[in-house]
């Protein structure tokens, strides 16, 4: 096949496999043999996207379909963007290599809000307009999906259509109906209007936004008589049967995730009050093991990866954890294949797992504290105890373990200096406690890896009506924690400020923040997740350009009658319940988990999941 | 760790579609590919058991070969025709195993056996095959021929010409083509770009070496009489 970019060029520019697909399990199709060509978009770079599981699966969720041709593109990095710029090569597909602007969609995945320049940046190097409303009959139809699509209007502008939801559920409908609308010459503004008839799919455009002239929001008002008032996510039910695919593409080069990876779950039960995941992906659905089990088998003989990765928001929530993991440990122990197990609970039986696992080799273990006193982590609605921690600890430390990490979060509401040091104090116990082990059976130093995040308070959460700490306040806390601890063995980091500000600014953005993103772009912003990309001052002169404030998006305290830019958006779980959360964080009063008492969140109206566990 | 492993040796090209795989990159693909075939790879004992594979002298990225060479072990015997066919379903597009035979005993490995690997240098359409046909003789009459050669940490004026045993005009219609062998291995190592910039600036043209592409055409070893071998050729116990 011929790629889209000479060996002279590709020579030239850092890991030039990025850009050439031929992957294991890359499907081949003949773009001229089917209906509808689809770009499923990563905007960040291919190491990053390649390890994504909604892109594993939507890639062969799509192209099971013998009408449709779905391929992939990631943001090239820059010293590859600026030889395509040079030699005016188009952003292409890794499949066909061929350019994006012939495609019936362009399909962007958005897990993080600084991938937005990105998103930009691609449809530009594609030769696709920007904007919705320059783009002719001809470009593409451009749709976004992922966990910030549930606010998506910082793209608003830039996107045609907004999946609310689970890709298992739409695209097959979405992908007929374009079919059909195509054939019988319909146009792109028809079909969209026809996609209103279906709850799940937010067309921006058909929906005007009027501020007031403080810039809070007057109304969101639908323009088009069909335009739902509200819309509402859609979601699989039967996690038993929806499609799970049985291969996986399998890169080449080292990606940040090479493993197989089986989704035990999707939702949580927990409601940590800070957690976009923990409410957007209600209700809890599970799989049943042997599902999970069959799953396993098929893409481990058809990846040879050596690592299983189970992936779920709290693993050990997981109702047939035992057997799953028994199950995995009988097949797979003496095939030298690895079992991984993020977000784990430690208790007595995972630590005995763990040793089963991985026999001699002891990783670390991690603690999500989030906060270091447990009035704060009552705040927000953390169940784990600092006696759930040392007690964890030193069942670890018993085991042979010697490494720990924990993870904090600087700038929670309620938070006071007292709390901070709870986070230092904390730490420090940790090292105690493994002083507490005999001399002799301590062979190995103790280290304790503590790193914090910057709180982003987040739609779709308890708080969203909150003010989100300055990036100065950040930093006066991230070092009075640092200060405060005593013990050598406790290493303290935290998360770049400045990047979590403008996060903050993007994740309640509204439109109007749109043309920050534009203006950021222009000015050449490009992967600002990337510290070494991310440049603060560009993004302050945007905002100063568009006569915009950071500070009103990401430091202003809402009030609850204000109409937030998502109101026209239900994830299901009602904002009735999100203000009593709050109210109740305030008290520093925790609240049940789903399996524990319903607290009639709202997304019981699914039909499905925990909600109807007997 | 007690060997009772049967060794097997495999001999297989690496295409224009693969030739951006680094060496790291393709050892990992390759040991993915064993799995998928199901063959049953032998494990090193100790805290982080890895398959018994073991490559030959690395390639360059961005180079293609027809001669590529590994070993590995399994703990029992199986077919080597049959493993050929296995593997090769399930390799990347632009990889091939063109042999595979179960070695004999007392065979060096591939890393240890090298001595000299033979390259074609395809030039671009600034260096003719006249300018070979032309050249090539006289500048390999040079006694000596320096070229900065990157160490690890500095630059260093090296003769090269030791190095060369043999080069020829390769040329196909008008692309400008060098075949050269030269020394391999881990003692005494000579890569060919090294070849192809001296040329250039011996007939002073310029060497662009993002327009210059390569292959390795195979590898070889030394046999009882000092003869050059390939790394495949009576290894095999039938």
């Amino acid at each position: 096949m011929n790629k889209a970019v000479s060996d002279e060029i590709l020579l030239q520019v850092d890991k030039p496999a990025r850009y050439v697909g031929g992957e294991i399990n890359m499907v081949k199709k003949n773009p001229s043999d089917v209906d509808i060509r689809f770009a499923f978009c990563f905007p960040d770079v291919y190491e990053v996207g390649m390890s994504h599981l909604g892109l594993q699966i939507l890639y062969y969720f799509l192209n099971r379909r013998e009408d449709t041709y779905c391929e992939r593109a990631f943001a090239p990095w820059p010293d590859m963007e600026e030889k395509m710029r040079e030699n005016g090569i188009e952003l292409f597909s890794l499949e066909s290599q061929q350019t994006l602007k012939n495609f019936d969609f362009v399909g962007f995945t958005l897990q993080y809000e600084l991938c937005y320049t990105n998103v930009l940046n691609m449809l530009d190097m594609a030769g696709i307009h920007i904007k919705s409303k320059d783009r002719k009959e001809d470009e593409p139809l451009i749709i976004c999906g992922g966990s910030c699509a549930y606010n998506a209007e910082p793209l608003a502008d830039f996107v045609d259509i907004v999946y609310l939801g689970e890709g298992e559920v739409l695209y097959d409908e979405l992908l007929d109906l374009y079919k059909e609308y195509k054939k019988a010459g319909k146009t792109k503004a028809e079909y969209l209007e026809r996609l209103l008839d279906i709850d799940g799919i937010y067309i921006p455009k058909f929906y005007d936004v009027n501020y007031k002239p403080d810039g809070t929001i007057k109304s969101i008002t639908p323009n088009h008589p069909k335009a739902r008032k509200i819309i509402k996510k859609v979601i699989v039910n039967d996690m038993d049967s929806v499609f799970y695919p049985e291969k996986q593409l399998v890169p080449l080069i080292e990606v940040v995730h090479d493993r197989v990876t089986l989704e035990l779950f999707r939702g949580c039960i927990r409601g940590c009050r800070f957690c976009q995941a923990g409410f957007i992906y209600r209700p809890v659905r599970e799989k049943g093991y042997k599902t999970l089990l069959n799953q396993a088998e098929n893409l481990v003989k058809n990846s040879g990866h050596e690592e299983i990765s189970l992936i779920s928001l709290a693993t050990s929530d997981y109702t047939c954890f035992p057997q799953l993991a028994n199950g995995l440990l009988d097949e797979y122990r003496d095939k030298n294949i690895n079992i991984s197990l993020p977000s784990l609970r430690i208790d007595s039986f995972s630590l005995d797992l763990m040793q089963k696992i991985q026999e001699v080799r002891k990783s670390s273990l991690t603690f999500a504290a989030e906060a270091g006193s447990q009035r704060l982590r009552d705040v927000i609605n953390k169940n784990l105890t600092e006696e759930n921690i040392l007690s964890g600890c030193k069942l670890a430390f018993d085991g042979g373990w010697n490494k720990v990490k924990m993870y904090f979060m600087l700038g929670l509401p309620t938070e006071t200096d007292e709390d901070l040091e709870a986070i230092a104090d904390l730490c420090d116990k940790i090292v105690e406690k493994y002083f507490e082990i005999p001399k002799e059976q301590r062979p190995r130093p103790v280290t304790v890896n503590a790193s914090a995040s910057c709180f982003v308070p987040k739609p779709f959460t308890p708080f969203q009506w909150d003010k989100q700490d300055t990036y100065e306040s950040f930093g006066r806390k991230g070092a009075l924690v640092k200060n405060r601890i005593k013990r050598k063995q406790v290493r303290f980091t935290y998360h770049n400020t400045m990047m979590s500000s403008l996060e903050g600014v993007m994740a309640r953005g509204d439109r109007k923040v749109g043309n920050a993103v534009l203006r950021a772009w222009e000015m050449g912003c490009r992967f600002d997740s990337w510290t070494e990309m991310f440049d603060f001052e560009k993004w302050k002169k945007a905002f100063e350009d568009t006569g915009l404030s950071m500070e009103f998006y990401a430091n202003r305290e809402r009030s609850y009658d204000e109409i937030l830019p998502w109101d026209h958006i239900s994830v299901g779980v009602s904002k009735r319940f999100l203000a009593e959360e709050r109210e109740r964080a305030y008290k520093a009063q925790t609240t049940p988990n789903c399996r524990q008492e319903c607290q009639n969140c709202g997304a019981k109206a699914f039909g499905g999941g925990v909600c109807y566990d007997k | 760790m007690t060997n009772d492993n049967v060794r097997y040796r495999f001999k297989f090209s690496k295409g224009d579609n693969v030739k951006f795989i680094g060496h790291l990159d393709l050892v990992v693909a390759f040991q993915r590919a064993l799995k998928r075939a199901e063959i049953p790879i032998a494990y090193s004992n100790g805290f982080n058991p890895h398959q018994l594979v073991a490559f030959a002298l690395p390639l360059s990225l961005g180079y293609t070969s027809t001669g590529e060479y590994g070993d590995f072990q399994l703990p029992y015997e199986a077919d080597a025709c049959e493993m050929k066919q296995k593997i090769n379903a399930v390799l990347p597009d632009g990889m091939y195993i063109s042999e595979l035979v179960k070695l004999r005993s007392g065979v060096k490995n591939t890393m240890a056996s090298v001595c000299a690997a033979s390259y074609s240098i395809f030039f671009d359409y600034d260096i003719t095959p006249n300018d070979i046909e032309v050249n090539l003789e006289k500048y390999l009459g040079q006694e000596s021929i320096f070229v900065m050669k990157k160490t690890k940490n500095n630059t260093k004026e090296t003769d090269i010409r030791p190095d060369i045993i043999s080069a020829e005009n390769d040329s196909v219609n008008n692309n400008g083509i060098i075949k050269v062998l030269v020394n391999a291995g881990s003692i005494k190592n000579l890569k060919p770009d090294l070849v192809a910039e001296s040329f250039c600036g011996y007939i002073n043209k310029e060497y662009n070496k993002y327009k210059v592409s390569y292959r390795r055409n195979d590898m070889f070893m030394k046999d009882a009489e000092g003869q050059l071998i390939s790394l495949i050729d009576g290894v095999g116990e039938y």
